[in-house]
């Protein structure tokens, strides 16, 4: 499989979430920070998860 | 267990509620005489009563029974801790239903005159100038509860026995109503209706040291924070003409972020993202992993 481009659409408020977390250090950029986020995630989750009720969700 | 000075006791009868002034740093233990009886409880900013517990926020943290070392919350947008469970002898508690009330007795059992928690409640309040509209949800006492595999609510027996207690700490002065359930024909308090005892004690300052901080933030708003803070006196809703939107960050836009996967992310992200939801946009699968990403790595922490 080739590696390839992918877009995220993603609202000021998103985005500010984003530049707040490489601010504290996650990674140096937002591209970085997504790509971390992915290996990560894959890394917790060997199967994906359940869409919907998925129990490990946090409470708010 | 509080160790500190007696400030007031009282038997609470059936059918009955008292409205109480608990002080920041005193204690109100609600205490069983016969066992088996539930109680709900309320509980006002003593100084503003448009302050008032919200068993929403309260069971968003801690779930559908809380107890010990657990925080009763204000409802937004005060948002912050009123009440302390420094106590908790049973831990049979719920925040999922709501006061019984009159039109419950009439419409399922043909009973148009019958003790239920809302209007005792009310009664109760009265004494502070309340109305009955500004009765909320309760937060329940020994109430023992549950959810059905079908989503379905059920309320079932407890085992509360004499000398079993609860003791809530004011971390604000409030107004405290705590009332013996009405409900004497369900199963809430064993088909019947019994007597508590009230004790309001000065709470140690051990007791007091040994409360969870909760970091105070600007976005737990006061009156002086909102743009109309004056209370509402007339019944009618009319339109203010001079009113102008001021919701916060509007318009949302929404804009591109392009990121390069190497084949190996790419892999990733086409074995973990929700093909069942976003089939073949990539982007909102990533989108998704890395707010879902962020939950797991900093919510809580």
């Amino acid at each position: 499989m080739e590696g390839k481009l992918v877009t995220l659409e993603l609202n000021q408020q998103q985005l500010e979430l984003l530049d707040r977390t490489v601010a504290r250090g996650a990674a140096p950029d937002r591209a970085a920070l997504i790509r971390r986020a992915l290996r990560e995630y894959a890394a917790r989750h060997p199967r994906p998860p359940s869409a919907l009720g998925d129990p490990a969700e946090p409470r708010k | 267990m509080s160790a500190g000075d007696l400030l007031y006791s009282a038997v609470l009868e059936p059918g009955t509620g008292k409205a109480l002034e608990l002080l920041r740093g005193q204690v109100l233990r609600v205490e069983q005489i016969e066992g088996g009886q539930c109680v709900d409880f309320n509980c006002f900013n003593l100084h503003d009563y448009k302050e008032y517990m919200h068993t929403g926020r309260t069971r968003t943290l801690y779930g559908l029974s809380p107890g010990k070392g657990h925080f009763m919350w204000s409802a937004p947008p005060r948002e912050r801790p009123m009440v302390y469970i420094m106590d908790d002898r049973v831990r049979c508690n719920d925040v999922m239903f709501p006061r019984c009330s009159a039109y419950l007795y009439e419409s399922v059992y043909g009973l148009p005159v019958h003790t239920n928690c809302h209007d005792i409640q009310a009664e109760a309040q009265r004494e502070y100038g309340l109305t009955p509209d500004d009765v909320h949800d309760s937060f329940n006492l020994f109430m023992h509860t549950g959810v059905r595999a079908n989503g379905e609510l059920y309320i079932t027996r407890q085992n509360s026995k004499p000398g079993d207690r609860i003791d809530l700490l004011a971390l604000i002065d409030v107004l405290a109503v705590p009332n013996v359930c009405g409900a004497d024909i369900m199963r809430t308090s064993n088909f019947s209706i019994k007597p508590v005892k009230l004790s309001i004690f000065t709470a140690t300052e051990a007791e007091m040291a040994a409360v969870p901080r909760i970091t105070a933030l600007p976005s737990q708003r006061t009156p002086a924070d909102f743009k109309l803070n004056r209370i509402k006196a007339e019944r009618e809703l009319k339109r203010d003409p001079g009113y102008a939107p001021g919701f916060v960050n509007v318009p949302i836009r929404y804009s591109d972020l392009t990121v390069e996967l190497d084949a190996e992310e790419y892999a990733m992200l086409q074995r973990v993202g929700l093909k069942e939801i976003y089939r073949e946009d990539d982007g909102a699968a990533l989108r998704d992993i890395v707010f879902s990403w962020w939950e797991e790595t900093y919510m809580g922490k």
